[in-house]
């Protein structure tokens, strides 16, 4: 009997300190989901910001490249069924 | 007194009896904290190891109509060092390539913070800020600097972290983007999308939970379930295009640093939907440089000036009071209206011109006669027409903060004689940028007024929650007669009016100046005249898909101050930009051609090489390409001199050639 009770108390007092590790392993696991998200926006912002026509104008400025004064010309085949 | 049992007894007595007592106390004040203070103790004692624990919702994003994301929320570092912790070894070995790596990126000498961080470390600074608000990259950056890399005990590396509102896309449309801040008085300042939607739709709810305290600061969850579970926000989509938005951003960012303005706003909008594709407004800091600082399209009502004669012209018309070749005699330049002046900008005066003319060359005096010979007895069946185009209300947009439009009518202070002929050149009345905008865009649209927008749909995840469709404000605002007239002048301003500056054979545009006096009420205003130059108008001109305004205020006159020379070329070069962008659909049946030519040339070339095996041929005028491949499939080597058609060959005609032997070919 005494056996089976220190058993369960050991049980019990192990799975709780496996409870705590989890809510400390979760703190750390959000947080580092956190720091991704952060990463991935900083370098979303970085891309948003090279992907614009006017700093891709002014980074190319010094080749002589500038944006066309005229439209591009598609040339679509209308397919008759 | 001797000492006697008894004596020895009552003091034990006396002892024990205090004891008692003593001990009864203790009983008592037991009991009291047990049973009648017990409830108290009881609940602090839970406060401090449980709590009710808020779960922050996420707050939703703003994207723009492609999925760009234009505001939302991130991590941000602030970092500082304990100056004390590390050991003088430690810190003496490292503080100078710290300092170099802060100088590099606060772009200041490395000297500075060696001396700030010595300094910190005599005053036993355990706090000393080294950089705030770092996106996630730089406080990598930041971590593995020397010293700070040795983490918090050795290096005396702190972190702070907090949850920051950003622009990924930086000052463009902040204003409209916008945020929700609080004070600590709880107050809450809202601009923008971002602003009228956060209670609504981006906040979210908080969630609950009942947590209990574990150690290391932190806590543990009761139960397997949240009271409240957390409601992230819903993402906002605007309507917003991030390209024309960036267009429209440096062309009003250019022309305001080139005419050293106070402040303008560009508006571009859907022609059929009424979206809001671009909206910036940037204003000056004081110092040259510039901010979306207002919503200034959204928020500044204002005189509009000439830009307005087009809604006065609308209501003669529609009121069939005038038609478009009504005879104005617009003087010499110089009309008196019940004892006040009115004067055209062109010396000279036009002299006797149609009316649609006087609309072209933006004659005050010939839209003043106009107006005031035909409603100054009847002043209000003028004002009940613009009331018709809701004139006089504000539009009613998401925005919070929308500019009060002020339409005077008689009775009302602001009425006189002479306010009929002003409110005829767009004095005397307020309008904001938005509200013209709103009116030449029913232009454009065949007279179907739709409310400007600036939200498309409001989704969780990919689940849509609300949709936002077009809004139309008056399907007809004037008759289809009215409408083709007003298209008529609006695009002859462009080839032969005021704008004519701005004609481009290339690509087409309809448009308004305005050149309006701004501020002249002040005593000052003759020695610094201050004017509001604006252009509206729509593109292309055969089916306009959008229209734009320009309202730039307070450019420098020595500069120039017309609307076609300030605002103007900013609505063209958007109006460029996105013609250029837009690809020419060139639509063929087949591609199967048959061209006559070419097919006379391969039957002449398919003969020549079917006869010609071991003979030289006679290659005069044959293209090189040709020429080549024939003599190669005899056998020959060619070398070609020049380039072109084949004037003369190394070998004549006839001439029976051998395999590998070599033919030199002129060319021109």
């Amino acid at each position: 009997m005494i056996i089976f009770l220190s058993t369960l108390a050991i049980f019990m007092i192990a799975s709780s300190h496996s409870a705590d590790r989890k809510v400390y392993e979760i703190a750390r696991l959000s947080e580092e989901v956190k720091e991704y998200r952060s990463a991935f926006i900083d370098g979303r912002s970085i891309l948003m910001n090279l992907k614009k026509e006017s700093t891709i104008q002014k980074k190319l400025a010094y080749k002589g490249v500038f944006p066309s004064e005229e439209p591009p010309k598609k040339i679509k085949v209308i397919t008759k069924e | 007194m001797a000492i006697k049992e008894k004596n020895i007894l009552n003091r034990l007595y006396f002892v024990a009896g205090c004891m008692f007592v003593f001990a009864l106390l203790v009983a008592f004040k037991l009991v009291n904290i047990q049973f009648v203070q017990g409830d108290q103790y009881r609940d602090l004692a839970e406060k401090r190891t449980i709590q009710n624990v808020d779960i922050p919702a996420n707050r939703g994003n703003v994207y723009s109509a492609d999925g760009s994301l234009l505001a939302t929320s991130v991590p941000k570092y602030d970092i500082r060092i304990d100056a004390v912790t590390s050991s003088t070894k430690i810190f003496e070995k490292y503080v100078k390539l710290l300092s170099d790596e802060l100088g590099k990126f606060h772009g200041k000498p490395s000297s500075y913070f060696q001396q700030k961080i010595r300094k910190a470390r005599a005053n036993k600074n355990r706090y000393l800020l080294l950089a705030r608000n770092l996106g996630y990259t730089n406080y990598i950056k930041f971590r593995n600097f020397p010293l700070l890399e040795l983490g918090g005990f050795k290096g005396g590396l702190i972190v702070e972290q907090s949850t920051k509102r950003v622009h990924p896309m930086g000052g463009i449309a902040q204003r409209t983007i916008g945020y929700e801040r609080f004070d600590d008085q709880g107050n809450v300042t809202r601009p923008g999308i971002d602003g009228a939607f956060g209670e609504k739709y981006l906040r979210g709810t908080n969630g609950r939970r009942l947590k209990q305290k574990i150690g290391k600061g932190q806590w543990k969850p009761i139960g397997d379930y949240n009271q409240i579970e957390p409601q992230d926000g819903y993402d906002v989509y605007t309507t917003i295009d991030v390209n024309i938005q960036d267009i429209a951003h440096h062309a009003l960012l250019a022309q305001l640093e080139l005419y050293e303005a106070d402040h303008g706003c560009v508006v571009v909008m859907d022609v059929s939907t009424g979206a809001i594709k671009a909206i910036s407004n940037l204003g000056n800091n004081g110092k040259g440089l510039y901010y979306e600082r207002l919503n200034y399209a959204v928020g500044e009502s204002h005189e509009p000036g000439s830009t307005f004669k087009v809604m006065a012209f609308a209501a003669a018309l529609e009121d069939k009071v005038i038609d478009t070749a009504t005879i104005v005699d617009t003087k010499n330049g110089v009309k008196t209206f019940y004892g006040r002046k009115i004067r055209d900008s062109h010396r000279g005066g036009y002299g006797k011109i149609s009316a649609a003319r006087a609309l072209e060359v933006s004659s005050n005096i010939g839209l003043a006669t106009l107006i005031d010979d035909n409603y100054s007895k009847n002043p209000k069946k003028f004002i009940k027409r613009l009331k018709s185009w809701n004139l006089h209300k504000p539009l009613g947009v998401s925005i919070i903060g929308e500019g009060l439009p002020d339409i005077p009518e008689p009775g009302d202070k602001k009425w006189s004689k002479n306010a009929l002929p002003s409110m005829a050149y767009g004095y005397n009345l307020e309008l904001t940028p938005l509200q013209t905008l709103t009116f030449y865009n029913a232009i454009a649209n065949n007279g179907e007024m739709v409310k400007p927008r600036f939200i498309s749909e409001v989704k969780e995840f990919d689940k849509q929650i609300v949709a936002f469709d077009k809004v139309v404000m008056n399907s007809k605002i004037c008759s289809e007669k009215t409408i083709r007239e007003l298209q008529e002048i609006l695009k002859n301003v462009v080839i032969r009016g005021t704008g004519e500056k701005l004609y481009s054979p290339n690509f087409s545009m309809a448009g308004k100046t305005g050149t309006a006096q701004t501020e002249y009420w002040m005593d000052d205003w003759n020695e610094n005249k201050r004017y509001v130059s604006s252009f509206v108008g729509y593109f292309p001109v055969e089916s306009p898909k959008y229209s734009c305004i320009v309202v730039i205020h307070k450019p420098s006159i020595e500069k120039g101050f017309y609307g076609a020379d300030v605002s103007g070329p900013v609505f063209k070069t958007i109006a460029q930009k996105i013609y250029t962008d837009t690809p020419l659909i060139d639509e063929v049946e087949t591609l199967e051609f048959t061209n006559a030519a070419v097919e006379k040339d391969f039957e002449a070339y398919y003969m020549m090489a079917q006869t010609y095996k071991t003979i030289m041929p006679d290659l005069k005028g044959l293209p090189a390409m040709d020429a080549v491949t024939l003599l190669e499939n005899m056998g020959l080597k060619v070398k070609l001199v020049g380039s072109g058609k084949v004037t003369s060959q190394s070998v004549s005609r006839g001439t029976k050639v051998k395999k590998n032997q070599t033919v030199v070919l002129q060319l021109s």
